[in-house]
């Protein structure tokens, strides 16, 4: 029982995920049941691999007992656009930092009401949504070509174009900080 | 030494002994593996020995050799019983890997001055902390990046409260909160 609680402690554990700040990705109004995802302990806490783009759970900064599931738009060094409520327009993450936001930027508690969160806070990071069957496997494979989409299904091209339109409107607004590879010296 | 390698062959020849034997070390293995695990979460969520390092909390930490025991379970139990004064370890708001050991000077709602001194900031400035968060500093306030660098930390990174320390023997101590309210 003890190796049980290790293995989801560090390695892999599943999430029940409620709330609208991530919808359409996660929790969509077209589903009637909360989404059950796959999360991944393993690179975070042994691997300490943080990317942008990757949804994470991470502990509230403002209540200590609450886990969000955001995610992660900026890292230390990117200077990153903000959205109301955030009081400057533009804002440069400090180091050890991130900018976390959800998909739905008018129902969500995320780096625009609170600002930038410590990596330290991170907790897990979204691998696969297991629940509901019919999205099963979603988010696993990123990011999704329209090309790849079989032209007959009209509506699966339409959902799958939205999707890169949010995904490149989420990266515009992004300024990456670029960090000199330390083998380039000496 | 030769019987027990001839007594080994014998046993090999019947296949059920082969099998109960393999079976009887992968039952040891999982109950080893098992103890393994056991003992990580004890150290994990109920307390554990740590060794200590750096001046940022000298006189009360020396800068090195000191061994303290971790009290991880009381703020998980009683998130209450945080108060201004105790020694805590919490996960660097700067380095996600880093662990590092302050005072807890300010919890949330508090006004506190940034630094009285003025060599980080204006003596006059002061910061209301905002909720969920609570500001740190270290004892060594000369030596030491905390709070008056980056600012109030959210309470969700602390990890444990220092309870004692028991290395070196002639300076073993019970850590006891030192604050005293001044009207």
């Amino acid at each position: 029982m003890p190796t049980a609680f290790v293995f989801t402690q560090y390695f892999y554990g599943l999430k029940i995920v409620s709330g609208r700040s991530m919808q359409p990705t996660l929790n969509p109004d077209s589903s009637l049941w909360r989404d059950v995802a796959l999360f991944d302990r393993f690179s975070i806490y042994a691997k300490q691999k943080y990317k942008r783009g990757d949804i994470v759970a991470l502990k509230s900064p403002t209540d200590p007992n609450r886990i969000l599931v955001k995610r992660i738009i900026g890292l230390e060094g990117d200077i990153v656009k903000t959205l109301p409520p955030y009081p400057d327009p533009e804002v440069t993450v400090p180091q050890g930092h991130a900018w976390i936001e959800g998909d739905e930027p008018f129902h969500s508690n995320d780096s625009n009401q609170f600002g930038s969160v410590p990596l330290a806070l991170i907790d897990s990071r979204l691998v696969l949504v297991v629940w509901p069957l019919n999205r099963f496997g979603h988010l696993l494979n990123k990011p999704m070509q329209p090309r790849n989409v079989e032209s007959g299904n009209r509506s699966d091209y339409r959902l799958a174009m939205a999707e890169l339109e949010r995904e490149r409107w989420r990266n515009s607004r992004v300024v990456t900080f670029h960090r000199k590879i330390d083998t380039e010296r000496s | 030494m030769s019987r027990w390698i001839a007594n080994a062959l014998n046993a090999l020849k019947d296949p059920n002994a082969v099998k109960f034997g393999l079976k009887r070390t992968g039952i040891r293995g999982f109950k080893l593996i098992n103890m393994f695990c056991a003992i990580h979460l004890f150290t994990e969520y109920v307390g554990r020995p740590s060794t200590m390092a750096g001046p940022s909390m000298l006189p009360t930490l020396a800068t090195y050799g000191e061994i303290v025991i971790e009290d991880r379970i009381t703020y998980r139990l009683n998130p209450s019983s945080l108060s201004r004064g105790d020694l805590v370890t919490l996960k660097s708001p700067v380095n996600p890997s880093h662990i590092i050991c302050k005072r807890v000077i300010g919890l949330p709602g508090d006004i506190v001055c940034v630094d009285p001194t003025g060599n980080k900031a204006p003596s006059s400035e002061h910061v209301v902390i905002p909720k969920g968060h609570i500001w740190i500093s270290g004892d060594n306030a000369a030596n030491s990046r905390d709070s008056r660098d980056y600012g109030p930390v959210p309470i969700s990174l602390i990890q444990a409260r220092l309870y004692a320390r028991v290395w070196p023997l002639k300076d073993s101590t019970i850590f006891r909160n030192p604050t005293r309210i001044v009207e």
